[in-house]
């Protein structure tokens, strides 16, 4: 090889390169300008009091002491969190949707269905918003109108006494037993989380006290740190948060995956036993006995039904009593004229957001369970109808179990969305989330400081936390999908 | 599924599907039939049509004078930024399933980066900002140069898959007959890809056709409203006339439904690629 043709070579490979570093140019530069800079954008200025072009001074960690003492702020999550428990629910008629859907005996029949499915998705987001919001505009709407005619109206008007009147008469009972017995209906709840997230360890061997010692080791670090006097100060705090978030790291790798959510379920406790933080060892506890009487006696297999069963049971009756008890506690007043005004109460904004889009089909979960639902063979199903699987039993033995992945996957998709969405929120309620901002979640409270407020910075740092939860949620939800398939 | 279906398992199937679709259809059948009436009518009557003699047509030339600017606005910033985003999306895919050269996976992986990174809800904030700097407030060039920037990723993730399975001996012989980068996209990968790039082009394009917050925070000029924020300002004036916006809604749907009823099988297949994307 001449030295001619090998320059040529190396300057031929050369112009390859520079050629396809050009073609991956406008990617690369619309990722960096417009995605990857204003994200390094944001952990900067959430340091900065900062309104553009005007103000642009550092301030430290003030921002995030601020956010972390807003009560608005807390609020807004804890409307995510209901509307998350109320997604659980909604989950489900999807889910039946798409099997009777795949089901379906006649091909034609079921392509005509799976059309119509796909035509709410081509109409403009906007303009079922708009719609629904006029269903719930208290003159005109259909809501009214349905309620009136149906007479439902009057049963609502009925429960608006007859609810407050059951809650006052269960009082007695949470004073007298659950909140000294179990610290309130949440630390009953917990204890049924606690039970049923120990029923899915498949070991009994000597390895669980050790890991038991982890799991109490997260638990003792915020009491701790609280009995040290570290919870009060703003450093102290972030000390406290830096090791807890190093535990649970420490933990969830020791735990492998079929014991995931322990960190977070133990998180979890702290916040509900807040103000009673030695509650939370001792629950703990509780539910090791609890696990530790029913393996003594059973294995895996005919064990884990009976403590999903004791757990399920404590969760049930603790929900009921908190949805009996704790909701509809004072009247709201606003039924007997027959025009209750959903989005403009503060009472009832929560459950107009929960009602919102009945029957909560949401067009592209049926898609994802179709897709899921198609790969599944023809013998199984034959292989189950030879076993004598009702066609109601499939459903729980055959397509439940076969598209999970599927309904996971549409599970992270709905929580990340309820945690970032906020343009229902805007467009419905306005930028304060209704009257009382009963209806403020987190992404709106962010846009709310920066774009009405003009606190930029501080909307920084809010946008921050969610990010830093968002990022955490879908860690562990990749864990999940994964293990699955 | 199940072959031997009963009688009544399948009306309890189909009366189920039925029901569900029910609901999803009557806020669709309302908006039809209250874009016909005037307050008075929808109050006494918001269920079905009225006599065709007092229907009120007036709603309709209202609302086509209101919503035809918004229609044309969405058309322009919708198709735009989806052939963009399609360039973009070609360009790189092909580079990158092509050729193997240093930083190839980096710049893939930070394409995949972005989708777990939640994106325009934590930088909204220094986002406007950026593009408060670059002077794109109030122009509709602003939203479609951020159509590529969601847009690009799924894209980006199924065509390369898509273009690593063309078989190499097609792009060899167009090279030794001459063909150059851009020959070879347009002559190879087009043709064989068109179903899954059409997928990939509706998803962009739905995206952008619903995209709210971006418009809100940057349009201020009313003629330069999209379809959703036009829509969002028409609702927030003080007195409702109801028939007339319920017909700007209508307006406001027809021109997607008009391309579905060409391209339903790419609809339904795009919309649950899209799904399965999340």
């Amino acid at each position: 090889m001449t030295e001619k043709t090998r320059n040529n070579q190396v300057w031929h490979r050369f112009k390859l390169r520079l050629m396809l570093y050009l073609l991956c140019l406008p990617t690369i530069g619309s990722l960096l300008v417009f995605s990857y800079y204003p994200k390094a954008d944001v952990v900067l200025m959430s340091f900065f009091r900062w309104i553009p072009g005007q103000v642009l001074e550092f301030n430290g960690t003030s921002n995030y002491q601020e956010a972390f003492a807003d009560p608005l702020f807390w609020n807004s999550f804890k409307l995510v969190g209901v509307l998350l428990l109320a997604n659980l629910v909604k989950l489900w008629p999807g889910i039946l949707a798409a099997i009777a859907l795949h089901r379906i005996a006649s091909n034609k029949l079921r392509y005509f269905f799976q059309v119509c499915f796909v035509v709410p998705m081509v109409i403009p987001m906007m303009v079922w918003l708009l719609i629904w919001k006029s269903f719930y505009d208290p003159d005109f709407g259909l809501l009214n109108r349905v309620l009136n005619g149906s007479g439902a109206m009057d049963i609502l008007q009925a429960l608006d006494t007859a609810m407050p009147a059951l809650s006052n008469a269960l009082q007695p009972a949470f004073n007298g037993f659950f909140n000294p017995v179990f610290g309130g209906l949440g630390g009953l709840i917990l204890l049924g989380v606690y039970i049923f997230a120990l029923g899915n360890r498949k070991e009994h061997d000597q390895s669980r006290w050790a890991d038991y010692g982890a799991i109490f080791s997260l638990a003792l670090v915020v009491p701790v740190m609280s009995l040290l006097g570290l919870m009060s100060t703003a450093s102290g705090l972030g000390i406290t948060l830096l090791i807890a978030v190093g535990v649970m790291f420490w933990l969830s790798r020791r735990l492998g995956n079929s014991w995931i959510a322990w960190p977070f379920v133990v998180l979890a406790g702290v916040v509900v036993f807040w103000n009673e933080l030695w509650r939370l060892p001792l629950t703990l506890v509780v539910a090791i006995g609890v696990f530790e009487l029913v393996r003594a006696k059973r294995d895996f297999y005919t064990g884990k039904p009976v403590l999903m069963m004791i757990a399920l049971s404590i969760i049930t009756v603790g929900a009921a009593l908190v949805l009996l008890g704790k909701v509809w506690t004072d009247p709201i007043g606003q039924f007997e004229t027959g025009t209750p005004a959903w989005l403009g109460n503060p009472d009832l904004i929560v459950p107009s957001l929960i009602f919102w889009g009945f029957p909560w089909v949401g067009t592209v979960g049926v898609l994802i369970y179709l897709s899921g639902l198609q790969n599944i063979p023809q013998d199984v199903y034959e292989a189950a109808e030879l076993d004598g699987v009702s066609p109601l039993g499939m459903i729980w033995h055959i397509e439940l179990p076969l598209i999970m992945t599927q309904v996971r996957i549409n599970l992270i998709f709905m929580t990340i969305s309820t945690l970032t969405a906020y343009e229902t929120f805007l467009i419905l309620l306005g930028p304060d989330g209704g009257p009382d901002n009963r209806g403020m979640v987190p992404g709106l409270y962010m846009f709310r400081s920066a774009f009405t407020e003009g606190r930029f910075g501080y909307a920084c740092s809010l946008g921050m936390v969610l990010f830093v939860i968002i990022i955490l949620l879908t860690i562990v939800y990749q864990k999940y999908v994964r293990v699955d398939k | 599924m199940p072959k031997k279906a009963s009688k009544l398992g399948e009306v309890v199937k189909v009366g189920y599907v039925a029901f569900v679709l029910f609901f999803a259809f009557v806020p669709l059948f309302i908006m039809l039939v209250v874009s016909f009436k005037s307050n008075e009518q929808y109050m006494a009557n918001p269920w079905f049509f009225d006599n065709p003699a007092t229907w009120k047509w007036e709603n309709w030339s209202i609302a086509w004078d209101t919503v035809s600017g918004y229609i044309s606005n969405s058309i322009f910033v919708s198709v735009t930024g989806t052939c963009i985003t399609l360039c973009i999306v070609l360009m790189s895919s092909y580079a990158i399933a092509r050729y193997n050269f240093p930083g190839k996976n980096l710049i893939f992986y930070m394409v995949m980066a972005t989708m777990f990174l939640p994106g325009t809800v934590a930088a909204l904030v220094t986002l406007f900002d950026l593009l408060m700097r670059l002077n794109l407030v109030n122009s509709l060039w602003a939203l479609v140069v951020m159509a590529p920037v969601a847009g690009q990723v799924a894209g980006v993730f199924i065509l390369r898959n898509f273009i690593e399975d063309i078989p190499k001996e097609l792009f060899e012989s167009a090279q030794i007959d001459g063909a150059g980068h851009f020959q070879q996209i347009r002559h190879i990968i087009l043709p064989l890809s068109a179903s899954i790039i059409s997928v990939v082009c509706i998803m962009d394009f739905l995206h952008s056709w619903n995209n709210v917050i971006l418009p809100l925070l940057l349009l201020r000029d009313n003629d330069l409203l999209t379809i959703p924020v036009g829509l969002f300002r028409l609702d927030g004036e003080y007195v409702k006339q109801y028939g007339q916006l319920m017909a700007g809604y209508t307006i406001a749907s027809v021109p997607l439904l008009v391309i579905f009823l060409f391209s339903m099988r790419f609809f339904v297949k795009g919309l649950s690629a899209g799904a399965v994307k999340g």
